[in-house]
């Protein structure tokens, strides 16, 4: 025993001489009577706190150190693998086909999609049949297409800038002539700024996220369109829908958010009312007036989306706004589409200088994307232009609209969810109607309308037709409208079924019929086109009564 | 699209040059202007009829009458910035070459869209060596004291912000406004959320956002503009600068004005007018559309291809057709903005890995296959693997190889983006697969866009005719978003016809053009020339695009301007990233303070340069850079003006911090190898 003290004794001596080296060396340290003094006090001869604060020191640095990537590798729904059963689950996994593929009626629809040759207009010729039609489905609202004096703008802008920009606008790709359209719109509106987007459908569900964060609140219209739903979703705001353009709904709806929020003594959010002026999926048009003072008596911004009344309604094509003489300033975000509008291409937000230089920095549709072609800026603004100086051609477009409303109002078997006023009249089947249908095997005639696609494919289709009756109310409504498009199509008229993204709408909207008027055809004209339709719909809707 | 006369005697640059671009003796314009004309009319002396289909004329002399008219509005064009004495100076080199050109040279385009470039020598192939790996990137490190500095910026930059909205909360209420709840509303803006924006970005504003006019092609004219209070607005002085513009994503220059691609979407617009009215799938679909989509899948190799009319929609609104709940989505870190939207709206699962590395890829593979979905642990339903083929901000290229071999293993589908990559990279032109050599059919969707190899707009997805159909009917872009206009299209089909070249009717002039046999399009190889009734019959192409000479010339011009800028700059002692082979060049600043001060010094030089600056949150923090886009409408000169500027200023802001001193080249040295530089990989 004593031995083997005296042999460990120089141990003990090096060791203790190691630890007064240390002492001295931390001593000298800058800063190391602090810490020194911190864990003597957080100590307090309590060896539970020094372990504690280790613990604490231990898991920051971990969760300091820890990669971001493979952050459910420690997740306890973690289940550890061997190298060999790894291997083992990577051969088994066998992935599903990327798409699958396309069902009969969607095949047919596809091939039935019509293929303009050349230009397209009031009266476009089709490839698939050669001859020329008249077109009640395409947004020509103001007859702008085809106009001489935009294209001869557009060629002169061609030879001075080239097509593309080549580059978002932050870098190089704001033009001159971005500004001078923002300004038109602005200017042609009354806001305070306008900016512009390349693409009209990418704006909304740009704008959207620009300011909608997570928490803020989002009511909006249940019928709002698809580039809405998609902004909506992206923003992962608290989102309340009310019933389609019912503003005793809104009303309704934001009475309760207001009482949850003084339940919960939330904090202030930001909210706000998104809707459509003239509704995509329905021609419907919101009571604007009413909405401005809903919005204006529970404080929320309005993000009203245009595309669809812009340049369509109004004296001069200003839209809602104008139509109802209320002041476009009073829109927090009004949006329109220079695409549809003004027959050229891209979007805009019109709004407050605040709203549009946050958008600048904010919206991704705007800052990661190439800005316009300058030629199609240029034909916008043209566009702006005419609309500005020919107050006539909205007279022409109302007057059809009310020339057509006066004949398919008329027709019994089919009901119209259209505002009076709106260029873009859908029609539905009338309910009961489409009950009869119902009864009776599906005619002989919707199947030969698929002749387009294969011959298999037909095949296919008079095997299925007798299925029919079992077919879904939805499909058995289309397939009758799609029947009435390409019977309307052979006495060259061209509309065209509302198309939709079935299956990921947040409301699975009726099938409907689209018609888009236009300023381009005479009352005349229009009328011509409209019986066609009425007496098409008559025959097809009553084949079997 | 210099149309490039081969014989070496001729070449300008062979002739012994005492300076370089900025020094050069300045040819006045009006000698400039004779000389040219001068070869014009040469050229119209030699020219035959126009054929456009003649197969046998030589396509580097022969000038059909289209080309010839077209030079001479080139000179009207030119003539008119003669009339603006600031602009028609030419002490910058930049309206005109310094040297007029012989009267055997002879260009069609103008000078200040693309550059002319005669000599053969500065010409480069863009082919990645079959069978060797992709080599690793390494990201080199600055010295200690350059990352130190740019954190205590930062830091000094975020306090300073703090402080100010601090102190002017309290005496400047009304500048803050918008940022305070205020008549019942929340801010539009919490004042957090936009600090970055209002306390470091507005600093260097004058770098952003730069309105231009004109084309945006080798040069571009800036509005010139200044602000009296801080950047919070900007005002026009009414003046213009022309600037050399090493900015604009135009990998094959054909942003132009003027040149048969212009003369193509000048008849579309006589004929086609300006707007298709509406969504493909309602009426808005025009035979342009059928021939520019079967043109687009040959030109990448697949079955079939969609368009769409704008290029981040073709993501955001095409990635949810082909993901959703259940599917895993794997993502490069550095994905693009528009994949992020896509994979977001589509409800996928996401991963991600960290940038092109494959190691971590096949880790994070064998992970999520067998962990499957979270909680349930059920199998995915699919992975699919979103990859860009050139990063815009890093200049790296994708391991398409590795991650080919991945795909064999792990069964996942495999989406590229090729926003960047295509037309700029592979022999000929035909993306990332041609480049590396890979058969553009074993991956499953190409998608890519237009707005920059060929001076249009939009966006593409290719892939097989069963997935396309698909995305035609379940992507949102075909049921609701306007289609693409006509005159976008013809540019679309008239730069993509000229990059491959159209294949001529065999024996040909018997052979009517309308009556070409069907056959044609069964025995399409890919990558090969277009079949010569891919388009329309009014696209009038001259010989010299016809025959894809012009075409690979530019991807040759990208490929030798690319690797030479980067090597160039490698060798100059800078710190790069990314592939030599990338025609994105980024060079790291760091510091914050030297964005403004390189953006800036790069403007005021007496041949001015607009370069694009990128910071946080586009980069990590502390890797601020400025990212060159090299086109194929710069001449070897333009490259070498960017490298002296570089090196000049690059020593004022200590930049150079890249290969040891004793290894660096002096600017003249690396201007006299430039071949050298150019084609070394």
């Amino acid at each position: 025993m004593n031995t083997t003290s005296a042999t460990l004794a120089p141990v003990f001596t090096f060791l203790e001489h190691a630890l007064t080296t240390a002492q001295t060396t931390f001593d000298k340290l800058p800063g190391s009577a602090v810490i020194q003094r911190y864990v003597k006090s957080s100590h307090q001869n309590d060896p539970g706190r020094t372990l504690l604060e280790l613990i604490l020191v231990i898991f920051a640095i971990r969760t300091l150190l820890q990669s971001r990537t493979r952050a459910d590798r420690n997740g306890k729904h973690f289940i550890q693998f061997s190298e060999k059963e790894v291997d083992e689950l990577v051969d088994e996994w066998i992935p599903e086909p990327l798409g699958h593929a396309l069902t009969a009626t969607e095949e047919s629809d596809l091939a039935s999609v019509p293929v303009i040759a050349g230009p397209n207009g009031p009266k476009p010729k089709l490839v698939s049949t050669g001859k020329n039609a008249i077109n009640l489905s395409s947004y020509n609202f103001t007859g702008l297409s085809g106009n001489e004096h935009i294209k001869q703008r557009a060629i002169d802008t061609l030879r001075k800038y080239g097509l593309g920009s080549c580059g978002p606008p932050g870098f190089y790709g704001t033009l001159d002539v971005h500004m001078d359209l923002e300004n038109d719109i602005a200017d042609f509106l009354g806001t305070e700024a306008a900016i512009l987007y390349s693409q009209g459908f990418s704006t909304i569900s740009s704008v959207i996220p620009a300011f909608c964060k997570r928490g803020d609140i989002i009511v909006a219209d249940r019928a709002v369109n698809f580039a809405i739903q998609k902004g909506i979703q992206i923003s992962r705001s608290t989102i309340r829908w009310f019933d389609h353009n019912d503003l005793n709904s809104l009303e309704e709806v934001l009475v309760s958010i207001e009482k949850e929020r003084k339940k919960r003594r939330a904090p202030m959010t930001r909210r706000f009312i998104v809707t459509e002026g003239i509704f995509q999926k329905d021609g419907a048009m919101v009571d604007l007036p009413k909405l401005i003072e809903l919005k204006y008596k529970y404080k929320y911004r309005l993000i009203l989306d245009e595309s669809y009344s812009f340049g369509s309604v109004g004296r001069t094509g200003r839209g809602l706004t104008e139509l109802y003489n209320v002041p476009a300033s009073k829109v927090d975000m009004l949006l329109g589409s220079c695409a549809i509008g003004l027959a050229s291409a891209g979007g805009f937000c019109a709004g407050s200088r605040t709203v549009v230089d946050h958008q600048r920095i904010n919206g991704p549709s705007f800052v990661f994307s190439a800005s316009m072609p300058a030629l199609l800026a240029v034909s916008a603004s043209e566009g702006i232009n005419i609309l500005r100086n020919t107050p006539s051609i909205f007279e022409t477009l109302q007057d059809n609209v009310r020339a057509a409303r006066a004949i398919l109002d008329r027709v019994e078997c089919i009901t119209i969810p259209s505002h009076p006023a709106s260029p873009i009249i859908h029609i539905y089947v009338r309910q009961q109607q489409q009950q009869q249908y119902l009864q009776y095997p599906a005619p002989i005639s919707a199947s030969s309308s698929h002749t387009s696609t294969s011959s298999s494919a037909k095949h296919h289709h008079s095997h299925h037709a007798k299925d029919a009756v079992r077919e879904s109310e939805y499909e058995l409504e289309e397939r009758m409208l799609q029947e009435v498009v390409e019977e309307t199509l052979a006495h060259g008229v061209l509309v065209t079924r509302a198309k939709k993204l079935r299956g990921q709408e947040i409301v699975e909207p009726r099938p409907s019929i689209r018609l888009a008027l236009t300023s381009a055809l005479s009352k005349k004209e229009t009328e011509k086109a409209v019986n066609v339709l009425k007496t098409v719909l008559v025959k097809v809707l009553n084949k079997r009564r | 699209m210099a149309l490039a006369k081969s014989s070496k005697s001729s070449s300008i640059f062979n002739k012994k040059r005492s300076s370089n671009a900025a020094g050069a003796l300045p040819a006045s314009a009006a000698s400039y202007l004779s000389a040219l004309s001068e070869a014009d009319a040469s050229a119209r002396k030699r020219s035959g009829p126009a054929i456009t289909a003649s197969p046998t004329s030589t396509p580097a002399l022969s000038l059909s009458s289209s080309i010839t008219s077209s030079s001479e509005d080139t000179i009207l064009h030119e003539h008119e910035y003669m009339s603006d004495p600031v602009l028609a100076s030419n002490k910058d080199g930049l309206l005109l070459p310094l040297r007029p050109p012989t009267s055997e040279q002879v260009f069609n385009t103008v000078h200040t869209e693309f550059g002319h470039c005669a000599d053969e020598s500065f010409r480069a192939t863009s082919q990645h060596k079959l069978g060797t790996p992709l080599a690793a990137h390494v990201q080199q490190d600055p010295p200690y004291y350059i990352l130190l500095s740019t954190y205590i910026s930062y830091l000094l930059l975020i306090i300073l912000g703090h402080v100010r909205d601090f102190i002017g909360k309290r005496l400047n209420p009304k500048q803050y406004r918008h940022l305070m709840p205020g008549g019942g509303y929340a801010p539009l803006n919490s004042d957090f959320d936009s600090f970055y924006t209002r306390r470091l970005k507005t600093r260097m504003d004058e770098c952003f956002s730069q309105p231009v006019t004109g084309v945006a092609g080798r040069t571009i004219l800036l509005l010139d503009r200044y602000s009296t209070d801080y950047n919070h607005t900007q005002t026009l002085t009414g003046t213009r600068t022309r600037a050399l513009n090493i900015s604009s994503y135009n990998y094959l220059g054909f942003a132009q004005a003027r040149g048969p691609c212009a003369d193509a979407v000048e008849e579309s617009i006589k004929r086609y007018g300006v707007s298709t009215l509406g969504s493909r799938l309602d009426a808005g679909t025009s035979d342009l559309h059928t021939i520019g989509e079967a043109l687009v899948a040959k030109f990448v190799g697949t079955e079939d291809a969609l368009i769409s009319s704008m290029g981040f929609a073709t993501n955001s609104t095409y990635i949810p057709a082909l993901v959703g709940k259940g599917c895993l989505v794997i993502s490069d870190e550095y994905n693009h903005a528009s994949i992020r939207f896509g994979v977001r709206i589509s409800g996928a699962h996401v991963r991600m890995f960290k940038h092109n590395n494959m190691k971590n890829l096949e880790a994070l593979l064998k992970e999520v296959i067998s962990q499957g979905q979270p909680k349930t642990h059920r199998p995915w339903k699919k992975i699919l693997i979103i990859v860009e083929g050139l990063y815009s901000m890093e200049g790296t290229l994708v391991n398409l190889p590795a991650i080919m071999e991945l795909k064999k293993k792990y069964k996942f589908y495999l989406y590229i983006d090729e926003a960047h990559s295509i037309g700029a990279l592979g022999p000929h032109g035909r993306g990332v697969a041609d480049y590396f050599g890979v058969d553009p059919r074993g991956i499953d969707l190409l998608m890519g866009t237009f707005t920059k190899s060929f001076g249009a707009a939009g966006g593409y997805i290719a892939g097989n005719k069963t997935l396309i159909d698909i995305l035609r009917v379940h992507g949102h872009s075909g049921a609701y978003a306007e289609s693409m206009a006509p005159p976008v299209l013809t540019q679309v089909i008239s730069s993509m016809a000229s990059i491959m070249g159209l294949q001529l009717p065999a024996e040909t002039t018997s052979i009517a053009r309308g009556s070409v046999p069907p056959m044609l399009e069964e025995e399409y190889h890919h990558p090969g020339p277009a079949p010569f009734s891919s388009i329309p019959a009014w696209v009038n192409l001259p010989p010299a695009l016809a025959s894809g000479k012009e075409g690979s010339s530019r991807i040759r011009r990208l490929a030798f301007n690319s690797r030479y800028l980067h090597n160039g700059l490698i060798k100059l002692g800078f710190i790069t990233y990314g592939d030599p082979a990338s025609p994105i060049v980024p060079l790291l600043l760091f510091n914050p303070g030297k964005m403004n001060m390189f953006h800036r010094l790069m403007k005021d030089r007496q041949t001015p340069i607009v370069v694009v600056v990128v910071g946080y949150p586009a980069t990590p923090l502390v890797t601020g850079r400025v990212r060159f886009c090299v086109s194929a409408a710069h001449t070897k000169e333009d490259v070498d003006c960017v490298l002296k500027a570089c090196t000049e200023i690059g020593d004022v802001l200590d930049l150079k911090h890249g290969i040891p001193a004793k290894d660096r080249w002096s600017l003249e040295e690396i201007m006299d190898r430039a071949v050298e530089l150019g084609t070394m990989e």
